[in-house]
């Protein structure tokens, strides 16, 4: 079976958990004899065409210009990283493409077989009503456009038997794409705008997450949280919907001992520093544990449009040099930073999933989880509290400091816990789902 | 007759490394040799060697009637020993000839007055003791950092022995209608103050180059026009004080060589001792020359030269700046309860005022200076090394 994925992240590419989530779910489908060909938001017009396991890793890249193919292929780089610079694979997903190439999108699209297509009325909507959404001179709404232009492309030339769009950047290329190949369509959802505003958010891309879901053949839902969002805010099907828990993927890092940076008992904020994540949640815990327990340390890891206001406050509330900022860091910074905390804490406000939590539980952390995510569901050797909830925050926090061995045995629980969530089994649903989907859609195209 | 006294500010900071959070407890260096050299370097090769040379050249040719005066802090001249030791050597040269006064200020250009009288005084005295050994100078005028000035700090410098004079920025909401040609004594009438005479030394020291500025270009004409319009309300045989303070940098490094600056510092002594009424003074002189009731002002809060404001919030107007210094003064007592000099001479180094300066947040054109002289892109990023900095230093006193 050949897959056609779309994804905004990839690593190297993350800026969130979608990256970590994607890999290790095609690593997961890989290793039970899937085939995925992947397309990402590159700079340069590329595929990846993942058939082994090991090919999550190194990404092997085809042009589909055969004259810029053989330009590629001829050339010698000297590591994976200087060949994925190449294509246009960097570290932050919106340096991908160069503005300058997008040609006016909707006007480009209309010459295109698409609208010559035999369509349903229903169908015409959809696509007028998608490409009006799409209409907009912000970097990120550009950067989409060019992406669903090009998958345009790609579901021309390629042969799969399904695809998987994950996320709203690549549902307009999801739908574009089964509306070319005629091919099912599941697309994943592991945040909703409404996760990420933290409010109502954009109107244009809850259009699009709409459609896109109405489109699908089946709407994969990474949490019971989600789901209820699904069915609440977007008056989904129910019968499309299914849940499949994110997984996580042990690293070796994990492995290595423990590495402090504090001599103190050190609290870690892993994440964007935005609404949604509930950095301001953080701060204010921070200030009441330091009130009892000025020893301990407070690092917030990441940027985000809140960390001027978090940084402002974090002064104005005289944490002194207790509450840290490291912003951005990449992997092996991420991997580093978690060697040397004893707390992890995650007070989202809305949290599809949340896949940190799990890798900080790798190292033996002790994890406080919002209780409005995904993953609250799938994990019972964490603390669960209402993001709202800061006094009973700052008490589990002040708790595990003063019980330092509780606070390690807890640690050690989630370490053997989280060993155990596995991405086989989270592929395994997948496999079937997909499997579901074709034997339904080609009964309903037998009709 | 009226006393030219120019004042110099001689000052550089170690400037910290972008030292992030994973840097803590790795033996990771604080401070940015690297960039701190290089400045030195630049700032030798463009402004202290040529303008050094220049005043040279021009005491030895008024045989004493040139005089100027520097205030050199601990921190830089360490710099000039480490990356320039020429321009230390050139420095010396000039104190030799008489006609320079050093002025005593805090060793490490530092805001201890305001938060911790014996860290301020500690510093003083490193201060003294440094100018003694390097140029056999005994101070005996005070210059706070970056002009900071209230009547407490003339109670606390009247302490020491020595100090007679101290000299701070002419605030317009202090004098009032009083103007800051005269000498005037603190608010306890037991110190001389001298007053910066803001509006002419700021046309040298910011607009000498802007040609956005109506009286653009300032020549030496027009500048000794100015000064003797100032004379002429004075009839009573009064001695005044024209008091252009400014940082040294001004020449070669705030407005380039290009500018003509330096040609306009080597005519304008001429066209000042062409005129009977006119001559340079040091500020130490005032004790002599001052012949009339010394008039005494009294400063209830802290005013400095920067900014539109004149005040401390240059320094200490954001809550950055506040927690950073507040954290930093906490440490650096628990420092000193423990005795560990290594770690009193780091603290001591994160206490210079220029690191609070780079978190200051003020806008338009004042952040535009700020701005100027900064290492880092924004004050909060010069505020998380800082206090990461600070974080380190914690780490190491906990060891």
């Amino acid at each position: 079976m050949k897959i056609l994925m779309f994804t905004w992240e990839f690593p190297p590419l993350i800026s969130g958990g979608l990256g970590m989530a994607c890999y290790g779910m095609a690593k997961a489908l890989l290793s039970q004899g899937i085939k995925i060909d992947l397309v990402l938001p590159t700079k340069e017009l590329v595929f990846f065409p993942l058939r082994e396991e090991s090919d999550a890793d190194t990404l092997p890249a085809v042009f589909i210009e055969p004259e810029k193919h053989k330009e590629y292929t001829k050339r010698t780089f000297s590591t994976m990283h200087e060949r994925l610079e190449y294509i246009g694979i960097s570290a932050h997903p919106e340096s991908y493409f160069n503005l300058n190439e997008i040609k006016d999108y909707v006007t480009s699209i209309k010459t295109t077989s698409w609208l010559t297509e035999t369509l349903t009325t229903e169908e015409h909507n959809i696509w007028k009503e998608m490409t009006a959404r799409l209409i907009g001179e912000e970097d990120l709404i550009r950067k989409v456009q060019e992406y669903t232009f090009r998958a345009h492309r790609f579901a021309e030339i390629l042969d799969y038997d399904l695809i998987h769009a994950h996320d709203w950047l690549t549902y307009p290329s999801g739908i574009l794409a089964k509306q070319i190949s005629r091919k099912p369509l599941i697309v994943h959802i592991h945040a909703t705008e409404f996760d990420r505003a933290g409010g109502t958010g954009d109107e244009r891309i809850h259009k699009i997450e709409h459609l896109g879901m109405t489109y699908a053949d089946k709407v994969i839902a990474v949490s019971q949280y989600t789901a209820q969002m699904i069915m609440s805010r977007y008056r989904i099907d129910t019968a499309k919907i299914r849940i499949i828990h994110n997984a996580f993927t042990v690293s070796e890092a994990t492995l290595h001992n423990k590495k402090r940076i504090f001599k103190g008992p050190t609290i870690l904020y892993l994440g964007r520093v935005t609404l949604q994540k509930g950095p301001d949640y953080y701060l204010d815990m921070a200030d009441k544990v330091l009130k009892v327990h000025p020893e301990a340390r407070f690092i917030l890891a990441g940027t985000g449009d809140m960390q001027r206001q978090i940084l402002r406050r974090s002064a104005a509330l005289r944490l002194k040099n207790r509450f840290l900022f490291t912003g951005f860091l990449n992997r092996k910074q991420v991997e580093r930073i978690l060697q040397a905390v004893d707390i992890y804490v995650l007070p989202s406000v809305s949290e599809p999933f949340g896949i940190s939590p799990l890798e900080a539980m790798a190292y033996g952390i002790t994890a406080i989880i919002s209780k409005q995510s995904g993953v609250a569901e799938v994990v019972h050797n964490a603390f669960k509290i209402d993001y709202w909830d800061i006094d009973l925050w700052a008490e589990t926090i002040n708790h595990l400091l003063e019980n330092p061995e509780e606070c390690t045995k807890i640690g050690m629980e989630g370490r053997k816990e989280v060993q155990k969530i596995q991405w086989d089994e989270a592929a395994d649903k997948i496999r079937q789902l997909y499997a579901e989907t074709l034997s339904e859609y080609s009964k309903q195209m037998e009709l | 007759m009226l006393n030219i006294v120019f004042y110099f500010q001689v000052h550089q900071p170690y400037r910290l490394n972008h030292f992030n959070v994973l840097d803590i407890a790795h033996n990771a260096k604080i401070f940015d040799d690297k960039l701190n050299g290089n400045v030195m370097r630049k700032v030798a090769n463009k402004c202290y060697l040529p303008t050094n040379q220049l005043l040279l050249e021009l005491i030895e040719k008024y045989e004493g009637r040139f005089k100027v005066a520097f205030s050199i802090t601990g921190t830089a001249l360490e710099q000039f020993k480490l990356y320039s030791p020429e321009t230390l050597d050139s420095f010396k040269r000039l104190v030799d000839t008489g006609c320079v006064e050093l002025l005593g200020e805090t060793y490490y250009h530092s805001l201890a007055f305001l938060f911790d009288t014996n860290e301020f005084l500690d510093q003083v005295y490193l201060h003294r003791d440094l100018m003694q050994k390097e140029f056999g100078y005994f101070t005996t005028t005070f210059r706070n950092t970056e002009l900071i000035y209230q009547d407490r700090l003339s109670d606390i410098i009247f302490e020491i022995e020595g100090f007679k004079t101290i000299i701070t920025e002419g605030v317009d909401r202090i004098l009032q209608w009083r103007s800051p040609l005269y000498a005037y004594k603190n608010y306890s009438k037991n110190i001389n103050l001298l007053l910066k005479y803001y509006q002419l030394a700021d046309d040298i020291a910011f607009r000498f180059s802007n040609r956005d500025w109506p009286e653009y270009p300032l020549t030496v004409d027009k500048f000794i026009h100015w000064i003797d319009q100032l004379t002429l309300a004075e009839k009573g045989g009064k001695n005044l004080f024209l008091n252009l303070f400014m940082d040294y940098e001004t020449f070669g490094e705030h407005q380039w060589a290009s500018t003509g600056i330096f040609d306009f510092m080597r005519h304008f002594p001429d066209a000042v001792l062409a005129r009977e009424h006119l001559g340079f003074a040091h500020p130490k002189d005032i004790s002599h020359l001052a012949n009339y009731q010394q008039e005494s002002l009294s400063f209830p809060e802290p005013v400095s030269w920067a900014d539109e404001q004149r005040d401390i919030s240059a320094w200490l107007g954001n809550e950055m700046q506040q927690n950073a210094s507040e954290t930093l003064y906490e440490l650096l007592n628990r420092i000193k309860e423990k005795g560990d000099e290594e770690l009193l001479r780091i603290a001591r180094l994160l206490s210079t005022s220029d690191h609070f300066y780079y978190m200051c947040s003020k806008y338009f054109q004042d952040g535009d200076v700020h701005k100027y002289f900064s290492p880092y892109d924004s004050p909060d990023q010069a505020y998380i090394y800082y206090i990461n900095a600070l974080a380190e230093l914690e780490e190491l006193l906990l060891r």
